[in-house]
């Protein structure tokens, strides 16, 4: 009896260690890739080229480092990008802030309707050739609203703040209003404040979409002066404009080092952002949103 | 009830309303832009479309891109061959992995330890697929970390990104690691749900570790599995652009060319507008179906459903 009672202890146990020693190795092969990013751009860049960079930096060079930051084309992505993530994040989170917010409102009259037509955007799509089409009829080819304007609106953000919004009490509601207060003012000063961890997320959401987006570069943005950076970064990476951006005195800053320096700068907002936004997540997230 | 009084009294509660009307203006008005004029603009499909012309102007020509992209385009079922493949990889190694990680992860004792897990696994979520990507590359490149690991064990040196065999592989071993671990957020918030006096009530009843995950963890995130489950097989024609567009170089268009690539390129790059509309059209019509009948199945079979 006590024999095996000890037994079963141990078995969990190594259940337990195994499930440990499982989800560490499976964080640790999610930070790789940046510790990679962080340790290369650091490194002797031939050493790096030649495969000598490991799991530690191996010599020490911040020369890829003053390319990248002084590169004309690096910094006006970079920039192009910061701007369409601000702008784009700001308007994004007002407009499906406030419509989530209409949405979760019971007694508004057009709500059955408005929340089939926003599932229906779920189910289907125009697909990449008529939202081409529509951003190009709208004049927007080539400026920074083609990065802007077609993200504002975005279905599953929407439900997931319906769903947060949902679940304000009616009477803190009923009675802003008997103090005379109307519905904009009880959204601004009341639902906001309440559904912080939701729009946090929310926010983080649509600023890392803006941040990372590839496709609408590639797609509605043709001159270079535009074009964000994860285009730029694109370039960089496949193609060869590498051979452009070093001069012939910098001959011994190798490709390799240019492209990991460049990815782990274009990554360094992210990760200030992320763990400051970070421990809402798990707050801001319910299924309730997912499920219409 | 006097329905002559119908329309005045919806007229009385817009009014009342009119805040809420004005915050939800914007909210349509992008909507209808950029998500239902785009829908309409599907009609290019049946016509042969140019710029020039535009929308209105260009010549209906019926359902002939749809014969030409079904009987005289080889390339056509190549990319949905490709990207039903790499759907149905995924369905089969990304769908069951996350579920596997949170039941892993809501096991974990200790605060900080499930903190850092956490922090960490979402992390690759973040970044883009151009970066992340364009470390796998140098991961899997003839002298990358990969190749060097091989070589440890006197192995060759494989060039992964040049051999069309391993491409699929890749495409969702990648996709794995960059977004499983973001999506067990899913089932942990589920998985807080769950009243934790079910589990005290078990442990009393004398119930094993194993007998608590199957009988009131795994039932109780259910609900969050089969909504992920949907939306999955509603999204089988669609593997999204960017992976590929960086993955994929033109030697493996064969193997790896899907057909959100294959629009892009064809589309866009070629100038063929209605051909490419009608793939768009018929990726976009299959995605609706199989949700609708999956959802079906699902409310049939375990009386679950989306809506």
């Amino acid at each position: 009896m006590v024999r095996s009672n000890c037994m079963k202890k141990n078995k969990i146990k190594l259940s337990y260690i195994i499930i440990v020693l499982f989800v560490l190795f499976f964080s640790i092969l999610c930070i790789l890739p940046f510790w990679y990013v962080l340790i290369s751009s650091l490194s002797d860049p031939l050493l790096l080229k030649t495969g000598d960079v490991r799991l530690l930096p191996n010599g020490f060079s911040l020369q890829s480092y003053k390319i990248v930051l002084t590169e004309r084309k690096f910094y006006q992505g970079f920039l192009i990008t910061m701007t369409r993530t601000v702008l784009g994040t700001a308007l994004g989170l007002t407009v499906q802030a406030m419509t989530a917010y209409v949405l979760s409102r019971k007694y508004f009259q057009a709500r059955k309707l408005c929340i089939s037509l926003i599932i229906f955007t779920i189910l289907f799509n125009g697909g990449i050739i008529p939202n081409f089409i529509v951003v190009q009829e709208l004049g927007l080819i080539d400026t920074i609203w083609a990065l802007i304007l077609p993200m504002v609106f975005n279905p599953w953000n929407v439900m997931l703040l319906i769903s947060f919004f949902g679940a304000i009490p009616d009477s803190i509601e009923e009675s802003a209003k008997l103090d005379g207060a109307n519905d904009f003012i009880v959204f601004c000063k009341l639902a906001v404040p309440l559904s912080r961890p939701a729009l946090m997320t929310i926010l983080l959401f649509i600023a890392v979409r803006h941040w990372n987006e590839l496709m609408d570069g590639v797609i509605y943005i043709n001159s270079n002066l535009l074009k964000p950076m994860q285009v730029y970064l694109i370039e960089l990476i496949m193609r060869t404009s590498v051979q452009n951006m070093v001069e012939p005195t910098e001959n011994f800053v190798t490709a390799l080092s240019i492209q990991t320096t460049a990815i782990f700068v274009s990554c360094i907002p992210i990760l200030i952002l992320y763990p400051i936004v970070q421990k809402h997540f798990v707050k801001g997230i319910m299924i309730g949103g997912v499920k219409g | 009830m006097n329905s002559a009084s119908l329309p005045a009294r919806f007229g009385k509660r817009m009014l009342k309303d009119k805040y809420l009307y004005l915050m939800i203006l914007p909210g349509i008005v992008f909507m209808v832009l950029f998500r239902y004029l785009p829908m309409g603009g599907l009609i290019i499909a049946f016509k042969d479309f140019s710029f020039r012309k535009g929308i209105w102007g260009s010549d209906w020509v019926g359902l002939e891109n749809f014969k030409f992209i079904f009987t005289q385009n080889p390339d056509f079922y190549s990319i949905v061959q490709n990207t039903l493949v790499i759907n149905l990889l995924r369905l089969i190694f990304f769908f069951p992995f996350p579920i596997i990680v949170a039941l892993m992860i809501n096991e974990l004792r200790g605060k900080r330890l499930k903190k850092f897990v956490q922090t960490t696994v979402y992390l690759p979520y973040f970044v883009s697929w151009v970066v992340f990507g364009g470390i796998i590359m140098q991961f899997l490149s003839p002298t990358g970390v990969a190749n060097q690991i091989l070589q440890l064990f006197g192995h060759k040196a494989i060039p992964f990104m040049q051999e069309a065999v391993y491409f699929k592989g890749i495409v969702v071993a990648t996709d794995i690691w960059k977004n499983a671990g973001w999506s067990t957020i899913m089932y942990l918030s589920a998985l807080t749900a769950i009243d934790q006096e079910i589990y005290e009530a078990a442990k009393i009843d004398g119930a094993s570790g194993l007998q608590t995950i199957f009988h009131i963890t795994i039932p109780g995130i259910s609900d969050t599995i089969v909504v992920l489950l949907l939306l999955q097989i509603g999204a089988i024609m669609d593997v999204g652009f960017e992976q590929i567009y960086v993955l994929c170089k033109p030697i493996l268009y064969q193997t790896g060319d899907v057909i959100s690539t294959y629009i892009y390129r064809i589309g866009i790059g070629n100038a063929q507008f209605s051909m490419t509309a009608a793939i768009g059209l018929f990726q976009s019509f299959v995605g609706l179906i199989m949700i609708l009948l999956a959802n079906t199945a699902c409310r049939k079979l375990f009386d679950k459903s989306l809506w």
